[in-house]
């Protein structure tokens, strides 16, 4: 395919611009999100009752939501709450107090809490993935980089189209390190396309809808979009209490009867997650059970009943969605992996890294292809960029790995009520960051990378030990016990660990093998070599003319 | 470079916007049911106009194309929908 010179080069700086402008963020989005992708076996290798702990029943739940109902009057109005089972063990509810703020509860916490139980890692990490945890801007910004993603990807689809076949599989090793970081950085771009492109829109999506929203709604739904969105998006009717008392229905009655309407309506598995509940005790309850159908693209689907008499309302289940629910489930189910089994989501891990290293590779491109081949003194802009980006990158992998052990040590009963569980776990995650930040700053790259690397290996491989130590539940335990999903995390832990020192093992090579007059070479290294250059040798490195960059 | 981008984003936004906007309530049925697939294509639509209008030869002439297209687009929408030829 041919395109004008013109063309490319200005797609060219257009890629490397949005590409640094984004990609710090893009990267902990993708490193953060990542682990997300496990949020729910998260939040059960956080709590404290680790391996031995069954999980709640239906009569447990039965007894919080009754119990809600009755010590919270503002919960009648509408209260949401979690069946217990595969992915959450343990029921809670939650509603919105007078004050419009959000109150859950448990059986452990009847009069109810302020956040989520058990979710401080699991809802750090998301934060981190879905605003950097910078707080309400955070989520507009990571919008905003989810445009500039969208541009980085038609830039760069643009700038490799017309050697797009030929490059595609050459991965070329060797001396020439840019070229080999060109390949590696092109092949998991164009591999992984579909993802990135499906990623950059529902981000942007996720993140820009209530703004976007607010400008279109004037432009081209004549202002009425506000009013449309309710009856649009919600499955249950918005019905208006009777002011008649009713006794509402059994979790047990609701949870079978929203199987029995979706069997019905042809759907073969349905199985209940959480419902809405509204009205409660009124003659005009409304219940909306929102299940997973597996085996289908966008697999939650929602059943809304009359919670008094079990009488089906409306339905959204897989199949038989309008175009609002179905590009809804869609989207949803595409960004967070949750279409498939979990093959699909250990695919999504690794399309995750993959991206974080599209990223690294990205900005380190950047450095080598303004690399000063014929001096050791490299321009102060390459400093910079190779300790942001090993101050930024590597921090955040040293951060959360920080943060999941600081999860188990403050849950462990000696450090139980020193610190709050919520504020030590942020503060060790965003000191520990900062600090890698600094560090970065401060010493020369190459130095730092390893240092940090090296960080980064032992934080992780702790992660499994903080977790035995503090719940007693290690890996092997896990493991004999079927408890997979706390066998996964310790196990993914140790090999992320040896991936981490394998990099640092990388980095060590290149400073002190790799080409010389880099920010990668080592100081030191390099002051070897001048002593020792007094003896005439042939050049180290055949220098390339250069070739016009692509990066 | 700037200026063709602020040139993708400003007219570019109102372009995208009379695109998806004629496009999703020129399709059977009320438009309330256009409303999710329609957000979901604004930001693929506004992405490739951000895209497209770095081809303009100059700022200059890309601010003059996307507004004359904003324009264009926006005005043929409410026009139609006053008309009430779609809703």
């Amino acid at each position: 395919m041919k395109i004008s010179s013109a063309t490319l080069r200005t797609f060219t700086t257009l890629h490397t611009w949005v590409g640094l402008v984004a990609g710090f963020a893009l990267f902990v989005a993708f490193y953060a999100g990542a682990i997300t992708i496990f949020h729910h076996e998260l939040q059960a290798w956080q709590s404290p009752h680790g391996v031995d702990h069954a999980p709640q029943s239906l009569t447990d739940a039965q007894r919080l939501l009754d119990e809600t109902l009755a010590r919270h009057p503002e919960a009648r109005k509408h209260v949401g709450m979690v069946f217990p089972g595969g992915e959450y063990p343990i029921a809670s509810t939650y509603w919105q107090d007078a004050k419009g703020q959000w109150r859950f509860a448990t059986l452990d916490h009847l009069d109810g809490i302020d956040e989520m139980p058990g979710g401080t890692l699991s809802e750090l990490v998301n934060a981190l993935h879905y605003s950097l945890g910078i707080p309400v801007a955070g989520t507009y910004l990571m919008g905003i980089v989810s445009l500039l993603y969208g541009l980085a990807l038609v830039s760069g689809v643009i700038i490799h189209l017309p050697k797009l076949a030929e490059d595609l599989f050459a991965l070329r090793p060797g001396r020439n390190l840019k070229r080999m970081w060109q390949d590696a950085h092109n092949v998991i771009g164009v591999l992984s396309l579909p993802m990135h492109v499906m990623f950059a829109v529902t981000g942007a999506m996720l993140c820009l809808v209530f703004v976007v929203m607010m400008a279109l709604n004037p432009l081209i739904y004549r202002g009425q979009l506000m009013q449309a969105l309710g009856p649009a998006m919600d499955t249950a009717p918005a019905v208006a209490p009777a002011n008649r008392e009713q006794a509402i229905g059994s979790l047990a009655m609701w949870s079978e009867r929203s199987i029995q309407v979706a069997h019905e309506r042809g759907i073969a598995a349905f199985e209940p997650a959480y419902l809405k509940l509204a009205n409660a005790g009124d003659a005009n309850a409304v219940v909306e059970i929102t299940g997973q159908s597996p085996r289908s693209l966008g697999p939650l689907g929602a059943v809304a009943l009359n919670a008094n008499t079990g009488v089906a309302l409306s339905a959204q289940l897989p199949g038989e969605r309008d175009a609002n629910h179905a590009t809804l489930a869609a989207a949803y189910a595409l960004h967070f992996g949750e279409y498939g089994n979990t093959w699909v989501r250990w695919l999504y891990f690794v399309l995750g890294l993959g991206g974080a290293f599209l990223f690294y590779s990205g900005n380190l491109l950047w450095i080598e292809s303004r690399r000063k081949r014929r001096q050791a003194e490299q321009g102060a802009a390459q400093w910079w960029m190779a300790r942001a980006t090993v101050g930024v990158c590597i921090g955040v992998c040293v951060a959360i790995s920080v943060a999941f052990i600081a999860t188990q040590l403050l849950q462990m009963p000696a450090l139980r009520d020193a610190i709050d569980l919520g504020v030590g776990v942020n503060l060790a995650c965003f000191a520990t960051w900062a600090l890698c930040a600094v560090w970065a700053a401060l010493r020369p790259p190459v130095r730092a990378a390893q240092e940090l690397l090296w960080t980064a290996a032992v934080t992780t491989m702790a992660i499994p030990f903080a977790h035995g130590i503090a719940t007693g539940a290690w890996w092997w335990r896990s493991a004999a016990s079927g408890h997979w999903d706390l066998f996964a995390i310790d196990a993914g832990a140790i090999a992320m660990a040896i991936g981490f020192a394998w990099l640092a093992f990388a980095t060590a090579r290149r400073a002190r093998d790799g080409e010389r007059n880099s920010v990668w070479t080592d100081p030191r290294a390099l002051a070897a070599s001048v002593r020792s250059s007094s003896a005439p040798t042939a050049p180290a490195i055949a220098v390339r003319p250069d070739t016009p960059s692509s990066d | 470079m700037w200026s063709r981008a602020f040139a993708g984003i400003v007219p570019g936004f109102l372009l995208s916007a009379g695109l998806v906007g004629l496009f999703t309530w020129a399709l059977p049925g009320p438009w309330q049911g256009t409303i999710v697939p329609g957000i979901i294509a604004f930001f693929v639509v506004w992405i490739a106009v951000m895209a497209a209008s770095f081809q303009f030869a100059n700022g200059k002439r890309a601010w003059a194309w996307l507004c004359g297209l904003a324009v264009l687009s926006l005005g043929a929408l409410w026009l139609l929908q006053w008309l009430r030829w779609i809703e």
